[in-house]
């Protein structure tokens, strides 16, 4: 969202002749635009600013939920321990190397499977809208329901799918795996499902990229003999750099988020708690489990510098682009 | 999509925070201001309950209509909320909001005690009502040495065995909590009954659930039989991660090879495994599946003489109440012989009341689950463990919360092949941890 937003001022403000024209009657505007924004502004400062000022302020304190009494005021003592009591720190350094481990997997594989799948469904054959809609059904899917079926598929006895598969295959050797409860594979395990919910919806993405690239240039390529890959490398891919920018800075700000899948997984399937926990799953049991409201806000605070850089690479990124 | 609902989640957060300050600042103007009236008895009360199963909302509807026709001057306004969000809708009611009777999941009673949501009930509920409780349920209503919540039913727990591949085992199994298996022998057995079954598994402890509130419920009484603990004096270094709770919970681990994954829920009552690690909520399903094949068993000893867990849903009166009066006469009618029948025939669960337990045909001698009867008889709270005492109440601390987040934290770590020491030593530092930030809740 933020993204197209940003594309578009970028866009306006890095054309040159327009450019003054536009200021003016953005200035004329003033008054009428004011009005029409002010729903939306209010929206934003009452649940968006306004709480996170709250946060800023809760995270200094010994806050608790339900608290009667005047909570202490605690100084920096929540970010101290975030990041130096063994205790709390343990956990949250683990949350944000399960992120970041998260995020440099799925981030480049996702983006090439949603590429690869773009390219196939973008070729003429019949019956592609069938292959589209089946691509594409998984990210219609609730996390909640993709959870229980992948809980089934990983399922640790021999019944479970994927164990039940690997030993059929191998004849018996593999001996099943306990894949969401063992601290090696859990991770691992959520990743491949991630990429199967996830997958269509940057498959999509791509795929109208894919089809605003002009045929003429492919005609030019092949009558200069180009063969495949050579078109691959030289044409689509130049021709969906903008696309894969955004799908790559999507994904990315998805993989910060991760929280449904590990939530889902560790509450109801078993899941390493240690091997799945994120930054966000540390925030939501801080307040929801053990009523440390304090905590929660500063899990929040450090999240959203954490969201803030992402963005502001991003911004940076999409700026290099347009003025090329 | 994802990030949507991330979003909205992490949204959610921050506006309970939001909430929680402005409760925080609108509770301490008037925290004098809130203590109960006792009101001239008549008028309307709104009582607060879970949504349970269908049959136990019936019952509870039953129950309110009947008193409301049984005479004119209260009018009671039942308002069910669903049991998901029951605990966190309560916990973030600022208490002048709070209705005159409310329903509590009894562990968290502590914690509403301590932010002065409850008021002590034996000046409102008749001296009767209050004698007829059963031990447990006023183990688990009572906090700093007054009484705040009554409970209809309690809950048992134990483990279930299948007669059939038990006897084919050539397995003995105790007839009484007396007689429990001691750790050993409760392993001989798994592995004796694993070695018998075609998948070689033998046991079911509900596992998928090992990082929620059953963890606690399950296995912190194996802990207890141990001679470890959960928590002692405002504590629970030393105790948490004592070496008999760690010798216990690596015991736990040892099982995990003939333990069924369980993940279609019909592992018990399809004969996959012959022992399964239950509550009472379980009976109607494997009584019906396997019908006089089935027995109830005590846990095993684990040194201390065999212990269980217990407690469930109770009804306290809330500090805002203007009309304590008419909320004591509420409880005295929903706590009558016919309603806790009617609730406990609903639910299968174990009255929380003298005179409706000593009348309920299964938890008595005879009856299918007259073990667990048994236990519930010999009940404790988690403060005076003692070697006769068999369900040993969850403590009841406004710190709670912390303890059973990070047992269970713990113990699922633990089932995924940690190491138990360091994760009861985590634990235990955590919990001190919140303690000492909030004063041991004084």
């Amino acid at each position: 969202m933020t993204t197209t937003t940003s594309a578009h001022t970028a866009r306006r403000t890095g054309a040159g002749p327009g450019n003054s024209r536009m200021r003016a009657r953005r200035q004329r505007d003033g008054g009428p635009a004011m009005l029409m924004a002010a729903p939306a502004v209010l929206g934003l400062a009452a649940f968006v600013a306004v709480p996170f000022i709250v946060a800023i302020v809760l995270s200094f304190y010994d806050a608790q939920l339900n608290q009667v009494r005047t909570p202490k005021f605690f100084g920096f003592t929540q970010y101290v321990r975030l990041f130096t009591d063994p205790v709390v720190a343990g956990p949250f350094f683990r949350s944000l190397l399960n992120n970041l481990v998260f995020a440099i997997v799925v981030i480049p594989v996702q983006t090439a499977i949603a590429l690869g799948l773009a390219i196939l469904l973008n070729s003429k054959l019949k019956g592609i809208p069938v292959f589209r809609t089946i691509f594409f059904m998984p990210v219609v899917f609730p996390m909640a329901l993709v959870a229980v079926i992948w809980r089934l598929i990983l399922d640790r006895s021999g019944n479970g799918l994927l164990n039940a598969f690997t030993g059929f295959v191998t004849a018996g050797h593999f001996v099943p795996q306990d894949w969401l409860g063992s601290a090696g594979t859990a991770l691992g395990a959520v990743i491949l499902l991630s990429i199967w919910q996830g997958a269509g919806f940057q498959m999509v993405i791509i795929l109208a990229g894919l089809q605003e690239i002009p045929t003429e240039r492919f005609e030019a390529a092949s009558l200069d003999r180009a063969n495949a890959w050579q078109q691959f490398i030289h044409i689509t891919l130049p021709g969906l750099r903008n696309t894969l920018i955004f799908v790559t800075l999507y994904t990315t700000i998805m993989a910060f988020q991760l929280y449904d899948q590990v939530y889902i997984l560790i509450k109801t399937a078993g899941g390493n708690q240690t091997a799945l926990q994120t930054v966000l799953y540390q925030g939501t049991s801080s307040l929801f489990d053990e009523n440390n409201l304090g905590r929660a806000a500063a899990v929040t605070v450090v999240f959203f510098a954490i969201v803030l850089v992402i963005a502001l690479v991003q911004r940076s990124l999409l700026k290099q682009r347009t003025e090329e | 999509m994802n990030r949507k609902r991330s979003l909205a989640r992490t949204g959610t957060a921050i506006l309970a925070a939001g909430l929680a300050a402005g409760a925080l600042s609108a509770c301490s103007q008037n925290s004098s201001a809130g203590s109960s009236q006792t009101g001239d008895g008549t008028g309307t009360i709104n009582v607060w309950a879970h949504q349970g199963q269908d049959s136990e909302i019936a019952v509870m509807q039953a129950a309110v209509s009947s008193f409301n026709s049984s005479q004119s001057k209260i009018k009671v306004n039942l308002r069910l909320i669903s049991s998901d969000t029951y605990t966190s809708t309560i916990t973030n009611t600022p208490k002048d909001k709070l209705p005159d009777v409310m329903e509590m999941d009894g562990p968290t009673l502590a914690s509403y005690v301590y932010n002065q949501k409850l008021s002590p009930l034996k000046q409102y509920v008749s001296a009767s009502t209050v004698s007829n409780a059963t031990d447990g349920s006023t183990a688990e209503g009572t906090y700093n040495g007054d009484l705040y919540g009554l409970a209809m039913y309690d809950s048992g727990l134990g483990l279930y065995g299948n007669k059939k591949l038990l006897d084919a085992a050539g397995v003995a199994y105790p007839k009484s909590a007396a007689d429990a298996w001691t750790a050993d022998q409760f392993t001989t057995a798994v592995k004796a009954l694993a070695s018998k079954s075609p998948a070689g598994k033998s046991l079911d402890v509900n596992e998928s659930s090992l990082g929620n509130e059953w963890a606690t419920y399950a296995f912190s009484p194996l802990v207890e039989s141990a001679g470890g603990g959960l928590i002692k004096d405002n504590k629970a270094d030393g105790t948490l991660n004592s070496s008999a709770s760690v010798k216990a919970l690596t015991t736990v681990q040892g099982w995990k090879p003939y333990v069924d994954s369980n993940a279609d829920g019909n592992a018990f009552p399809n004969g996959r495994v012959a022992l399964a690690w239950g509550g009472h909520w379980n009976y109607p399903t494997y009584s019906k599946a396997l019908g006089s094949d089935l027995v109830a068993l005590p846990l095993p000893n684990f040194g201390g003489g065999t212990k269980t867990d217990a407690g469930s849903w109770t009804f306290g009166i809330s500090s805002g109440t203007k009309n304590g009066k008419a909320a004591g006469a509420f409880l005295d009618a929903l706590l009558s012989d016919r309603n806790v029948k009617a609730m406990t025939d609903a639910n299968g669960a174990p009255p929380a009341t003298k005179s409706a337990l000593a009348a309920d045909k299964l938890y008595q001698p005879g009856g299918a689950l007259a073990l667990w009867g048994d236990q519930l008889n010999h009940a404790c709270p988690a403060t005076a463990v003692t070697p006769s005492c068999i369900a040993v109440y969850r403590p009841v601390t406004p710190g709670y919360p912390t303890i059973t987040a990070k047992f269970a934290g713990a113990l699922s770590a633990i089932w995924g092949g940690s190491d138990a020491k360091t994760q009861l030593d985590n634990a235990a530092k955590a919990i001190d941890q919140a303690y000492t930030d909030n004063s041991n809740y004084q």
